[in-house]
């Protein structure tokens, strides 16, 4: 019989069993180091360690998990929190540095192959739609779920996902090959 | 235009899964070390202040209450006595079962109790 994520948090709490969260941590490094690849743009070093610092916040934090949402969903706001902290600290949250990496990565330069030319799509979209498209749209996460790892409200990311979505719609109607 | 759905799709499908390759392994290395207390001296902290706490009270009682008090235990009635030995044996075991429920994980997730 498999474990679920609570049973491995009950058991991490009381026996502080780093078995136990070792297991977690299996179960959801791909999710999570998947999420903040696609957040620093694809940077895999700062990625993993941001997941790394992510993981070693929940192992700290874990009493204050309450079971309300999905440990997954937890572990999204605490890695996504890990990112936005960083950014600030490199000041890539700043609106410039946005638009001047859109300006230096010109679409029409791209690998014509689809899941390239989404992947490179989903990269240019601003920093709020690319977060709720990869929560919600990659990793399955609800609006409302999204929403609580944002900390946004419920219907600022409905309308993210709905803009991200168009954009990339647009964009790859406009590579698809005639 | 492709539709949402299909969108959906793909962008899941575009996610490869990422491979461990050492990740966990470097996570629990990073992890605080866990502070085990010797049990044994947490059984000797408890059984001393049980000990101190008996003399600190046979003293301030002057010792007549013990003694009165298993006098008074000597006058019941013999069914009364048993009845009582038999809740104590009832509340001791029953906490018993709960610890020993609580500190094996296999049992405490069979049964999913909270304690």
């Amino acid at each position: 019989m498999e474990l679920t994520d609570a049973d491995l948090v009950a058991r991490v709490l009381a026996d502080d069993d780093q078995h136990a969260f070792g297991e977690l941590v299996r179960r959801h490094q791909s999710s999570v180091r998947g999420l903040l690849r696609q957040l620093t743009r694809t940077d895999i070093a700062l990625a993993d360690d941001l997941a790394q610092e992510a993981f070693l916040r929940a192992y700290k934090n874990l009493r204050s998990f309450r079971g309300e949402a999905r440990f997954s969903t937890w572990l999204y706001r605490i890695a996504y929190n890990c990112f936005r902290e960083d950014a600030r600290r490199r000041k890539e949250l700043v609106g410039v540095d946005e638009k001047q990496w859109q300006a230096e990565h010109d679409p029409q330069t791209v690998d014509p192959a689809l899941r390239h030319d989404l992947m490179h799509a989903l990269s240019l979209l601003p920093l709020q739609e690319r977060t709720a498209i990869v929560l919600c749209c990659q990793n399955g996460l609800s609006h409302d779920e999204a929403a609580r790892v944002l900390d946004i409200p419920l219907g600022t990311v409905k309308t993210n996902v709905l803009r991200g979505r168009e954009k990339l719609k647009r964009t790859l109607a406009a590579w698809a090959p005639n | 235009m492709i539709d949402d759905d299909t969108l959906d799709q793909q962008l899941r499908e575009a996610v490869p899964y990422i491979n461990d390759d050492g990740f966990t392994t470097r996570v629990i290395a990073s992890l605080p070390a866990v502070r085990h207390e010797p049990r044994w001296l947490r059984a000797m902290i408890v059984v001393g202040l049980a000990l101190l706490g008996s003399g600190v009270a046979y003293v301030i009682g002057g010792g007549h209450v013990v003694r009165e008090g298993i006098m008074e235990f000597a006058n019941f009635p013999i069914w009364l006595l048993l009845v009582f030995a038999f809740g104590c044996g009832l509340v001791v075991g029953a906490f018993a079962v709960i610890f020993a429920i609580r500190k094996t994980p296999e049992v405490r997730d069979l049964t999913r109790l909270d304690f």
